[in-house]
């Protein structure tokens, strides 16, 4: 018999009008079968059903198929709302696992619903009381079918959409990789939460699941703690975790203050620190190693926050010989040296002076080609410079050509003067005494000897040098704004302070920003207004009420633009709550006012990829009549979207075409900052033809952006570095370019190789969570275009390229760890052609024994230790600082000994590996091949096998996630955890 | 057997007895069991799952529903009509492939086409006629509905209500009797447009009454609203006719020049 079908469902419908309920029933079923065929000619008859379904009479089954038919019609004819309602009105007869379209679809749609509703809810505070039980019936049967099909991530989702905590617990409870849920929740909170509000509440339950656990992820719980802004809790697992016996345990400890400090939270981290309880017995005062603070700070403010020795207090009592409180004293003096980020500070700067690969060629050229009296190319030179040996310490350029240096004047030298505190950023203990020469004398105003340029760039420079670090020096700058009545010198004096106070909120600084502000003089107002920004980032506080009824007030626009950029700036991250503000100053009559009012969307929102914010920003890049306005509202994408690098290009591309050349302008830099540092392909395809625009300043910000997006990436990785490189060159040698597009090359070099080639531009914390430093220093950097000094604060947004492992001791020991991977895909740039005095011999790539490196290693070392010792010796300041320094290269030669004794390993490695030596460069694309060896004496904290071996450490590092690369700096950490995260990311966003 | 099919075939009988005897009630309730037990068998539309007794599963529940067709021409209930028609219908065109044709068949979508007819469903009486096969379309019940439908086109109203009496079976006549109906109810809404008054003789003449008084009895039930004056029927046109809607042509100059204006400012 053949098969046979039926041509129409006249004859199901006709039944349904039989009086008989059986027949109507079997009609029902049968049309539900054959609905997804001759849904057409049962919409015909839709009422029938419908009618059939409100029949009381009817048993329940029946109204429940009837319901069910009718929804699925109405699904057919895409009307969801109506089918969602007939939906659940069939109850159980629609089956949420059932796998078909329709299904699917309105499944979507009722998760879609709840949510919305229950968010409407939450936010207008009443009861979910008017969520249609049915709908959360739907719901939850979902969310359960999920958790028990092991769909945990799946349930996850859909429960913090909806939020329904107690299914998300239930979901995190149940799944089988605990500590894997719960980072995937983590991460899926920091990307897809939109509301701040709630994304704490998801947070604390993080939280509490956490510390149920029988081995709670301490990591972890203390990075949502810091979300949370909870001090508290963060100082007390630290406690816990330093008084414990097992030094794995302290170990732990480290590593995670190292993470927290990678965050850059400078208020957050000194209240920790500030709520570690101290010892209960006393130890000696020699333990506490504050010879990392300027002495002179240490006398002058033992009042500020940080100071949190009570030990003082108790010091003359009793010695009671508890060990374990002798231990914990001894801890307890570590962490805090990494929690105010000294430590951090500290192996960096060892870094990337050691690793200096700088290439002074390129200077050298420039300098040359540059003519002698055209002052801006001049001086962007000197940026270069500057940004080039960023934390390095090294200013051999500067003292090879003091001559042709002192040819900048006026501005140009307070520049060249704040380029010295780039250049010795993080140089802690002894920036004080290099300023020394260019700062005011005697604290009694402008009788110095020096010109008031030079030395409000000292003070500058003091800032760059303490920037978010700046409890030893903020007492002095604070002298400095006060004692001067000279607007330069404020100037400085202000921008100083408001780096090394960055996010303190402090109210005595503020008022004397506020003074220097109501001086109405234009210099210092200005960096006064940028500075309260500085100073208050993130509060969201009342202040910025106060500084935009001020920019109203007065006739100075360099001040009104300092009070606007500085209003946005204390609305940091705070997301909805800022909406107010940003509504007051977008609507303003002064484009100035508008103006800061892009940046503070951009910075409200800033890494949040809120689409309400995008489509804000886009509107009034089109819309506005000011071409400030617009193109910062095009250059505020950037910020909104640095989290997803990938969106940025796609959509700027329309606007990078604009017929505005500000609006060109402004998508250049928009990708130059999400893309920073990613060397993203789409992104280096829309910066190319920028590079070349008839309009000048188009072409100075495409240059920069570019470098910003490839900065430490080599030809291997994209042969557009060496065409840009050669671009670059031919801009700066070419006489007739004008001195705009110029200036973008020569700055655009100096970026490209920033911090000698061993940093590179970073937004985001491994953790996701935005580095504020660093997206604060770009915001100010970007500012460059009214005022060229503010170059400097993208000093700010480095972060070293490094892997740098470290012991209990917090030394750095030697052990070596594979990349496997070709070493010259991630080599440094090859240096320009002529031999230079810059020793950057690059090993042939492919045989890299051991032994050779580590000759060279022995090689830098000496040099290391001798230039230590040689600044030392310079800068008259031999005390405690010198001597403390001789001692940790003691210590590192005592480790490279241990390490010489050592049999060698792998004879021959192939070709595509390469083994590093710790510490060592590792940029971010390479960090997903880098591994410890197996046979290490070193293993990474963070994994649960432990080796026979006492010193574990702390290796450090930037885990990063798989789907978005960020880098690779590591203070304490573990590379096999790492390599397990990216997996399990995967994972997650693979389903 | 199939106990199942035999319980069917044996209340078959019993119904068909019911039917012959014309007794109404206890034929509609038999009726209505064997639709149920029908629901049993998994071989009949839509599933038409290939079981062993399939065919006379197939042939029996076509009789059941050809009969019950038939049964409602007999109570003259159209909508039982309809709606049996529609069940039996799978049977013609779906299983027409595995069954022997019915006998029946023609006769039966003849009567269809006629209950279209009368109910004026043109379009879907056209419908229905497309998908007959040629051969079908030779049938004389089909051809004497054909040729209905002409006529009733053409308005030769006479034709039609003449064809009543060489209708091929019994079974049309209560079709035929409600066609005559249909017609009349054509012609009275043609007079009304048509007249603004007709006499009676006339009105019984134009809508084929033998007698005044079957017209009067006709328009009371019918046209209420037709007046009798002086020994004419009235039709209330007049009344009825709407003024013709003016022509907004000052409003649509305004738009167009509007549009026209605004294009040339966009171009």
């Amino acid at each position: 018999m053949p098969e046979t079908m039926v041509s129409s469902a006249g004859g199901l419908l006709a039944m349904l009008n039989e009086s008989h309920p059986l027949l109507k029933q079997h009609a029902l079923y049968n049309l539900n079968n054959l609905v997804d065929r001759f849904w057409p000619e049962i919409s015909t008859s839709v009422p029938i059903i419908e009618s059939l379904y409100e029949d009381d009479e009817f048993d329940l089954h029946q109204r429940q198929l009837a319901a069910l038919l009718v929804s699925k019609v109405f699904y057919y004819l895409g009307e969801l709302n109506d089918s969602l309602s007939y939906a659940l009105g069939a109850g159980s007869l629609f089956d949420v696992s059932e796998d078909s379209d329709y299904v699917h679809t309105l499944l979507a749609k009722a998760i879609d619903e709840y949510a919305s509703l229950k968010s409407k809810a939450a936010e207008s505070n009443s009861d979910g009381a008017e969520v249609d039980p049915r709908l959360e019936a739907i719901v939850e049967r979902l969310l359960d079918k999920c958790i028990m099909d092991g769909k945990y991530q799946q349930a996850m989702g859909i429960a913090i959409e909806c939020r329904r905590l107690d299914k998300l617990e239930e979901a995190i409870m149940k799944s089988d990789n605990i500590h894997g849920t719960l980072s995937y929740c983590i991460d899926v909170s920091h990307s897809f939460v939109n509301s701040r509000e709630y994304r704490h509440e998801v947070l604390q339950l993080l939280v509490n699941v956490y510390q149920k656990l029988p081995s709670p992820d301490y990591l972890s719980i203390c990075q949502c703690l810091m979300f949370l802004d909870e001090p508290e809790g963060v100082a007390s697992i630290l406690e816990k975790l330093l008084r414990s016996g097992n030094k794995d345990e302290a170990l732990l400890a480290f590593q995670i203050a190292f993470d927290l400090v990678e965050n850059e939270h400078q208020a957050f981290l000194l209240n920790v620190r500030g709520r570690l309880p101290p010892p209960k017995s006393q130890i000696s005062e020699p333990a506490q190693p504050k010879s990392t603070v300027p002495d002179s700070s240490q006398n002058e403010n033992s009042s500020a926050p940080e100071d949190v020795q009570m030990t003082e207090g108790t010091s003359s009592t009793v010695h009671e010989p508890d060990p374990s409180e002798v231990v914990y004293a001894e801890r307890l003096t570590k962490i805090k040296g990494i929690l105010s980020g000294e430590m951090s500070i500290q192996l960096t700067l060892q870094f990337l002076y050691s690793h200096n690969k700088s290439d002074l060629l390129i200077l050298k050229t420039i300098k040359q080609s540059v003519e002698m009296r055209n002052s801006v190319c001049h001086s962007a030179t000197i940026y270069a410079n500057a940004i080039m040996h960023a934390g390095t310490t090294v200013d051999t350029f500067l003292r090879e050509n003091l001559d042709w240096l002192s040819r900048a004047t006026n501005w140009a030298k307070f520049s060249a003067t704040a380029g010295l505190g780039v250049i010795h950023r993080g140089h802690l203990q002894q920036g004080r005494s290099l300023m020394a020469p260019y700062l005011p004398q005697g604290g009694a105003g402008a009788g110095g000897g020096g010109s008031p340029y030079s030395e409000g760039g000292a003070l500058y420079a003091l800032g760059l040098i303490h920037a978010n670090h700046g409890e030893g020096i903020k007492q002095f700058l604070r002298e400095s704004i006060r004692s001067t009545s000279v607007e330069v010198i404020q100037h400085g004096a202000c921008l100083g302070l408001g780096l090394a106070a960055l996010g303190t909120a402090d109210e005595d600084i503020y008022d004397d920003f506020k003074s220097a502000l109501y001086t109405d003089s234009a210099v210092a107002g200005e960096a006064a207004g940028i500075s309260m920004g500085l100073l208050m980032v993130g509060t969201a506080s009342e202040k910025a009420s106060e500084m935009l009824t001020y920019a109203h007030d007065t006739q100075h626009e360099k001040i009104i633009r300092g009070l606007a950029l500085g209003i946005a700036l204390t609305v940091y991250g705070r997301e909805e709550e800022a909406d107010t503000l940003i509504e007051q100053m977008t609507r303003d009559q002064d484009p100035i006012l508008r103006y800061g009012g892009m940046y503070a969307l951009a910075l409200a929102y800033s890494g949040t990829a809120n689409n309400k914010a995008i489509r804000q920003l886009l509107h009034f890049a089109v819309s506005d009549v000011s071409n400030d306005v617009r193109r910062t509202a095009v250059l505020a994408l950037g910020f909104v979207l640095y989290s997803e690098p990938e969106q940025t290009p796609r959509i700027v591309s329309l606007l990078s075409e604009s017929y505005n050349p500000h609006v060109r302008y402004g998508a250049a830099l928009a990708v130059g900052i999400s893309c920073a540092g990613t060397g993203m392909s789409e992104a280096i395809s829309l910066l190319e033809p920028l590079t070349s625009d008839v309009v000048d300043f188009v072409r100075q910000g495409a240059l920069i952006a570019m470098a910003m997006v490839m900065v430490q990436m080599n030809e291997a990785s994209d042969s557009r570095v060496g065409t840009f490189r050669r671009q670059l060159e031919k801009i700066i040698l070419d006489k007739h370019e004008d001195t705009m597009s110029k200036m973008g090359a020569i700055l655009a070099s100096g970026i490209l190789d920033a911090g000698g080639r061993n940093v590179t531009i970073r937004l985001l914390s491994k953790t996701k969570h935005d580095k504020i430093t660093a997206v604060v220093g770009l915001a100010v950097f970007s500012q460059f275009w009214y005022w060229y000094p503010l170059i400097y604060f993208i000093s700010l947004a480095f972060s070293p390229t490094a892997f740098i492992g470290l012991n209990y001791d917090l030394k750095v020991p030697k052990f070596e760890f594979l990349s496997n991977a070709k070493p010259s895909l991630f080599e440094y740039p090859k240096p320009t052609t002529v031999p230079t005095t810059v020793s950057a011999v690059k090993l042939p790539t492919a045989v890299l024994s051991t032994s050779v490196k580590a000759k060279a290693r022995a090689k830098k070392e000496a040099e290391l230790k001798a230039s230590f010792e040689k600044t030392a010796g310079a800068e008259s300041s031999p005390g405690a600082t010198s001597a403390g320094k001789g001692k940790a290269s003691n210590e590192k030669d005592g480790d490279a000994m241990q390490v010489d004794g050592q049999p060698e390993k792998k004879a021959e490695p192939e070709p595509t590996h390469e083994i590093l030596i710790n510490p060592a460069r590792v940029i971010p694309t390479q960090e997903k091949f880098i591994k410890l060896m197996e046979d290490s004496r070193y293993v990474p904290v963070k994994v649960s096998t432990f080796r026979v071996c006492s010193l574990e450490r702390p290796a450090t590092n930037r885990a990063r996630s798989a789907f978005s690369y960020r880098y690779t700096f590591i203070y304490s950490i573990t590379r096999e955890r790492f390599s397990h995260r990216s997996a399990r990311f995967c994972i997650g966003h693979g389903s | 057997m199939d106990p199942k099919l035999t319980e069917v075939s044996q209340l078959f009988e019993r119904f068909k007895a019911a039917c012959t005897r014309d007794d109404l009630n206890t034929s509609t309730n038999q009726l209505s069991q064997l639709k149920v037990l029908l629901t049993g068998f998994r071989s009949l539309p839509p599933l038409f799952e290939n079981t062993p007794d399939a065919d006379k599963e197939l042939t029996i529940a076509r009789d059941v529903y050809e009969h019950a067709v038939l049964l409602s021409v007999k109570i003259g209930d159209q909508e039982a009509f309809e709606r049996n028609f529609f069940q039996l219908k799978p049977y013609y065109t779906d299983a027409g492939s595995c069954l022997p044709q019915s006998p029946q068949e023609y006769m039966i979508l003849g009567l269809n086409l006629l209950r279209l007819l009368v109910q004026n469903r043109i379009a879907e009486f056209h419908t229905e006629l497309e998908l007959l096969s040629p051969t079908a379309l030779e049938d004389p019940c089909i051809k004497h509905a054909v040729e209905l439908e002409q006529s009733f086109m053409e308005g030769a109203y006479n034709r039609v209500l003449s064809a009543k009496h060489n209708v091929p079976y019994k079974s049309y006549d209560y079709f035929m009797d409600l066609l005559a109906k249909t017609v009349r109810d054509e012609i009275a809404g043609c007079s009304e447009k048509a007249y603004d008054y007709l006499s009676i003789s006339d009105a019984c003449q134009v809508l084929l009454f033998p007698s005044e008084n079957e017209l009067l009895e006709y328009i009371k039930e019918e046209h209420p609203e037709w007046e009798i004056k002086n020994g004419s029927v009235v039709f209330q046109k007049a009344k009825e006719s709407a003024p013709c809607k003016e022509i907004p042509s000052l409003q649509l100059i305004n738009q167009t020049l509007s549009y026209a204006r605004e294009l040339e400012r966009i171009v």
